[in-house]
């Protein structure tokens, strides 16, 4: 199985989460600067994601595992450093490289989150949340 | 008064809970129904469910944090509270997590349901942002008693004053299809000093009956009325505080003989803050 497989679901959860149609959910859109998500709407589709897909996804858990490795020097200050910066861009690896900035708060980290990050967390918690998210 | 949970009958923190709201003469939410019996607003049922919700999961998060209204992804209206009534609340915690509560409830009176929640979620927020933490200590130690069930109080607390559910202003109005309607909060609205002493917010179950209201209005004329038989998907994204021009737009979007679904969208200042649908269902004959 791969994200291909998974999206069609996601993108109807996702279309229907922040009242979008689904025809104008881009894959690689940014979830809160192109579809105005905001804090509620990400705890209602890892719930809604959850019950459709019966998964459980790990609060915290995209930051958790973008420091998997790194625990030392990823942030500074709640800023990312340049090694944070990098280990994040190859685990978010869907996200146009554009998007990144250097020294980024980790609280806007979220900011950076698309479509198809949300399939990749899916995919990887069906196949039991072992499998790293690269990809 | 903006507290619904008079009594709590019984209570396993963080996942189940019993209660009760007697339904009484002065009260600022009851409203005479289509046949003139005085009845609480459902909105207000709803309410009450989710304050028993908060109640279970502040105990069990030692009243440290609160839940706030999130979203709820059914409201199933099936019945009626009148004046006189004890409406039995039963609300159960599906999950708790560090961020949010999700769960679960049913109203009913004399044994038969009267509203239904399903999938509500709420986020949970530091409690002192929103209220004193030993005022809500002090509350639960007052309605948290045992199994015997207290007497309805003999008269409402005062005539109070109803709330007002219609908007300041209609910007645009078009019957059967669109209505838009405009409100703005004083910040002298009676419910706000509970809700909440440290954050006056509008009410996520007011704003809803509000909707409700408006959208049936919309659906008037002709030689039958609608009902509100519930909402879906209604989600609250931000705060409305006094000041704040809260702009509502609500849209026929599907229409037949028995039903009607109606969708809304509310913004602040063009940013969403509550978003949703809303069920009716036409009864014939009864023109008003």
């Amino acid at each position: 199985m791969n994200t291909d497989t998974i999206y069609p679901k996601v993108r109807e959860i996702i279309a229907d989460v922040l009242a979008f149609e689904e025809s104008e959910i881009q894959r690689d859109g940014s979830l809160v600067d192109d579809y105005s998500a905001e804090s509620i709407d990400f705890l209602d589709l890892v719930y809604q994601l959850e019950r459709e897909f019966k998964i459980k996804v790990p609060r915290g858990m995209i930051e958790q595992e973008a420091r998997r490795g790194l625990s030392e020097d990823f942030e500074e200050h709640g800023r990312l450093t340049d090694k944070g910066l990098e280990h994040l861009k190859t685990y978010l690896s869907e996200v146009p490289e554009d998007r990144f900035t250097p020294r980024m708060q980790v609280s806007l980290i979220p900011t950076l989150f698309t479509p198809e990050t949300f399939c990749k967390i899916v995919l990887r918690e069906m196949e039991g949340g072992e499998q790293a998210a690269s990809g | 008064m903006f507290h619904f949970v008079d009594q709590i009958l019984e209570l396993d923190p963080g996942r189940h809970a019993l209660g009760v709201k007697h339904v009484t003469p002065g009260d600022a939410f009851v409203r005479p129904n289509a046949d003139g019996v005085p009845t609480l607003l459902s909105c207000i049922i709803g309410e009450a469910l989710g304050q028993l919700g908060a109640w279970s999961v502040m105990a069990a998060k030692d009243f440290v944090v609160r839940p706030v209204a999130g979203v709820v992804g059914e409201v199933a209206i099936t019945g009626e509270a009148a004046v006189g009534d004890s409406v039995l609340l039963d609300t159960t915690i599906d999950s708790v997590t560090d961020d949010a509560v999700f769960y679960h409830a049913a109203a009913s009176v004399d044994g038969a349901t009267v509203l239904k929640l399903e999938n509500a979620l709420g986020p949970l927020l530091p409690m002192d942002q929103f209220n004193d933490p030993e005022e809500v200590r002090e509350r639960f130690a007052r309605i948290h008693r045992s199994r015997d069930l207290t007497e309805a109080p003999q008269t409402g607390e005062g005539a109070t004053v109803p709330f007002d559910l219609s908007f300041d202003e209609m910007l645009s109005f078009e019957g059967g299809k669109e209505a838009t309607a405009v409100r703005t909060l004083s910040g002298r609205e009676a419910f706000l000093a509970d809700h909440f002493p440290r954050k006056p917010v509008l009410p996520l179950s007011l704003l809803l009956e509000s909707l409700l209201q408006l959208g049936q209005k919309l659906l008037e004329g002709g030689d039958s009325r609608y009902v509100p038989t519930g909402a879906r998907k209604v989600k609250m994204s931000r705060f409305v505080e006094p000041g704040n021009p809260l702009v509502a737009k609500v849209r026929v979007a599907e229409r037949s003989a028995e039903n009607a679904l109606l969708k809304f969208r509310c913004e602040v200042d063009g940013d969403r803050v509550c978003v949703g649908q809303a069920e009716y269902s036409r009864v014939l004959g009864e023109s008003r």
